[in-house]
């Protein structure tokens, strides 16, 4: 093999391979944290975005149009005012609806949110825009006391289908409506849903009369009807008054194929003019929530940038620090018919290498620790990040460190560049 | 006047050090050489005491540094008129060096300090192992992997020398090459020198303060003695 550009370089990085392991180790970590920030943003954005997917409009009785979808998409708190059965009717019966899906939160397994609702939250209802519900194993409920578990749900409890697991009604400690465990009523495990990416995954569906059921349980103890109370209900003992819901998943009427619809704006406008009902469109909340944190992402953002430079920066000492020790190389060369721009050529290239080395080191590394990050997520806040490098993000990252890594080159090769070959070669004393 | 057919044609060559250096203390000249012929294979010793510009005017001649005033021809073309990478090249090709303290690549096998000069020429990259390897064994080394760094000074010069006459060059300039080698080393590296030139045919200008070397050479010539008189 003659010798190269390349073999030159090379020889170069290992005759100081202290100096070139610590540079490259320097950028991968530079790109390691700049991934992970910017993958997370993105993955988080996705994450968030799931969840409402072909849903319009989210109706209920909620404070503000934020906490309404923090609420009924997200299962940040159970929802403290109902609306009734006649006032959904009410509500959905004029207008030009595909669906109008009633949810009610309020019961829980084992700190899980249990999302009471209709067969159509499987059937019309889908949590990505493109992407319908699949079933792991199983069905989907067909009446009270059978549940469908989301796919993080499954896999934290360790559900499968024909299990039995009893649900905790209300919320809180304390009072009337005090979280407690019906023992009387043992609901069984009919399907396990694939994962959505979304916030649905970490939720068990049972059908509304399930938890209307548990309501007029507590109701009778409530009203002291003596001891034929406690016996089991069915949908038969279902009052009125038990007939709640927490909020009402919308889409309005579309063209085949398509999401956006021309009579939304009317219906929004129409439903937010009604002061007892809050309407929220949950994209435009999730853009508005993103608009605030975006704040706060970007100083991220601009601190890994200004990790990167830095080591740009440290890219620049190390080979501005090997060329007292590599004039006399720089100078034989030249003698040997080497050009001034090849000599310059040689320590960018070098300089580009180092950040290929450590944009390559720094993509496995950030793979790695997404995972780690999204582990950690998903413990502690049961938030549901898929650690994924988006290719174009790692394909921008990798390439503005290279092109970073060749300008922090520029100085050490202009002193290349600039080598006199006879003082270099001058015998040493 | 001047043959196209030489190897080395300098005439009127003038070079003093820029104003700004500190060295510029001894006012005049440093190089000055009014006319210096070599024919292929013609070989010639330089000698001058230390500090006189021998080895500046081997640069000036290795176009690695600009003359005041003057012109180098090497096999007929001027050094001057190249410019930039085209002379380097062109450096590379014809010219060879040979140093006092060898210069060899570190980090770098023998075969590849040779191959190093080779990657300059018009060769084939496939035949440069080949080429450097028979040509160090030609000049005695066999341990073409090894690391020059862990052989003797007297094969060090042996591979300095291969380097210098790797690319088959016209014009070998060799700046004391003798100076760092003991008396024993330095008539074989002598030795080798001049007769590697003579069956390359190459021109070998030596320049030396070394009084042993003065029987070795037929020409001979002080740097004083080229001085321009007029």
């Amino acid at each position: 093999m003659a010798l190269t550009d390349f073999t030159i370089i090379r020889r170069s990085m290992t005759a100081r391979l202290f100096s070139t392991v610590t540079t490259v180790i320097t950028v991968a970590v530079a790109v390691a944290l700049m991934l992970v920030l910017l993958s997370m943003r993105d993955a988080g954005e996705r994450a968030f975005e799931r969840g409402s997917g072909n849903m319009h409009l989210l109706i209920s009785r909620d404070s503000s149009p934020m906490v309404s979808v923090l609420n009924g998409v997200f299962y940040a708190n159970a929802p403290a005012r109902p609306i009734r059965w006649d006032e959904y009717e009410r509500l959905t019966a004029s207008l030009p609806l595909e669906f109008a899906v009633p949810v009610q939160l309020g019961d829980s397994y084992r700190g899980m949110p249990v999302l009471a609702t209709t067969t159509e939250f499987f059937t019309k209802f889908r949590p990505d825009p493109v992407e319908g519900w699949s079933l792991a194993e199983g069905r989907i409920f067909e009446k009270e006391l059978e549940v469908v578990v989301g796919a993080t749900a499954a896999r934290s409890t360790g559900l499968r289908v024909g299990d039995i697991l009893y649900v905790t009604h209300g919320v809180g400690s304390a009072g009337a409506a005090a979280a407690h465990v019906h023992k009387e009523y043992a609901f069984t495990v009919v399907g396990v849903l694939k994962p959505t990416g979304s916030s649905h995954d970490r939720a068990l569906f049972i059908d509304l009369n399930s938890t209307w059921i548990l309501h007029a349980h507590d109701r009778r103890i409530a009203e002291n009807r003596g001891p034929d109370s406690l016996a089991p209900l069915t949908v038969a003992d279902i009052e009125e008054p038990d007939r709640l819901i927490t909020g009402i998943y919308v889409r309005v009427i579309t063209r085949e194929g398509q999401d956006a619809s021309a009579a939304l704006p009317q219906v929004f406008s129409m439903l937010r003019a009604d002061p007892s009902i809050t309407a929220a469109a949950p994209t435009d909340q999730i853009r508005r929530l993103f608009a605030i944190v975006s704040n706060i992402d970007q100083i991220f953002v601009a601190m890994a940038a200004v990790v990167m430079v830095s080591s740009g920066i440290a890219i620049m000492l190390a080979l501005y620090n090997s060329m007292e020790q590599r004039r006399r190389q720089i100078a034989v060369l030249r003698v040997l018919g080497c050009s001034r721009p090849r000599v310059f050529g040689l320590v960018v290239t070098e300089s580009a290498i180092l950040g290929v080395l450590g944009a390559a080191l720094g993509v496995a590394t950030a793979y790695a620790g997404g995972l780690i990050v999204a582990a950690v997520l998903k413990e502690r806040l049961g938030l549901v990040i898929e650690p994924s490098l988006p290719l174009e993000i790692t394909l921008v990252v990798v390439l503005a460190t290279v092109a970073l890594a060749s300008a922090a080159g520029i100085i050490p090769a202009v002193m290349a560049y600039r080598t006199s070959v006879a003082r270099s070669l001058r015998p040493i004393g | 006047m001047p043959g196209e057919s030489d190897a080395l044609n300098i005439l009127g060559l003038k070079y003093r050090y820029p104003a700004a250096d500190t060295r510029s203390a001894k006012p005049g000249w440093v190089v000055d050489v009014a006319s210096l012929a070599l024919k292929p294979g013609e070989q010639m010793l330089l000698t001058g005491g230390s500090g006189r510009g021998k080895s500046t005017l081997l640069y000036l001649t290795a176009g690695l540094m600009e003359p005041a005033e003057g012109e180098v021809r090497v096999a007929g073309a001027s050094v001057g008129a190249l410019h930039g990478a085209a002379r380097d090249l062109f450096r590379g090709r014809h010219i060879g060096m040979i140093f006092q303290t060898f210069n060899l690549l570190q980090g770098f096998s023998a075969a590849e300090n040779v191959m190093a000069a080779l990657m300059f020429t018009e060769l084939p990259p496939r035949e440069h192992r080949v080429k450097a390897e028979s040509l160090l064994r030609h000049l005695g080394i066999e341990r073409f992997d090894a690391e020059p760094e862990r052989m003797s000074v007297g094969q060090q010069q042996r591979i300095a020398v291969a380097r210098a006459v790797a690319c088959d060059p016209v014009l070998v300039l060799a700046d004391e090459p003798t100076a760092s080698l003991d008396p024993e080393n330095a008539a074989a590296a002598m030795d080798l020198i001049q007769s590697i030139c003579r069956e390359k045919n190459a021109a070998l200008l030596c320049v030396s303060h070394d009084p042993t070397m003065a029987s070795r050479f037929s020409r001979r010539a002080s740097l004083d003695d080229l001085r321009d008189r007029t």
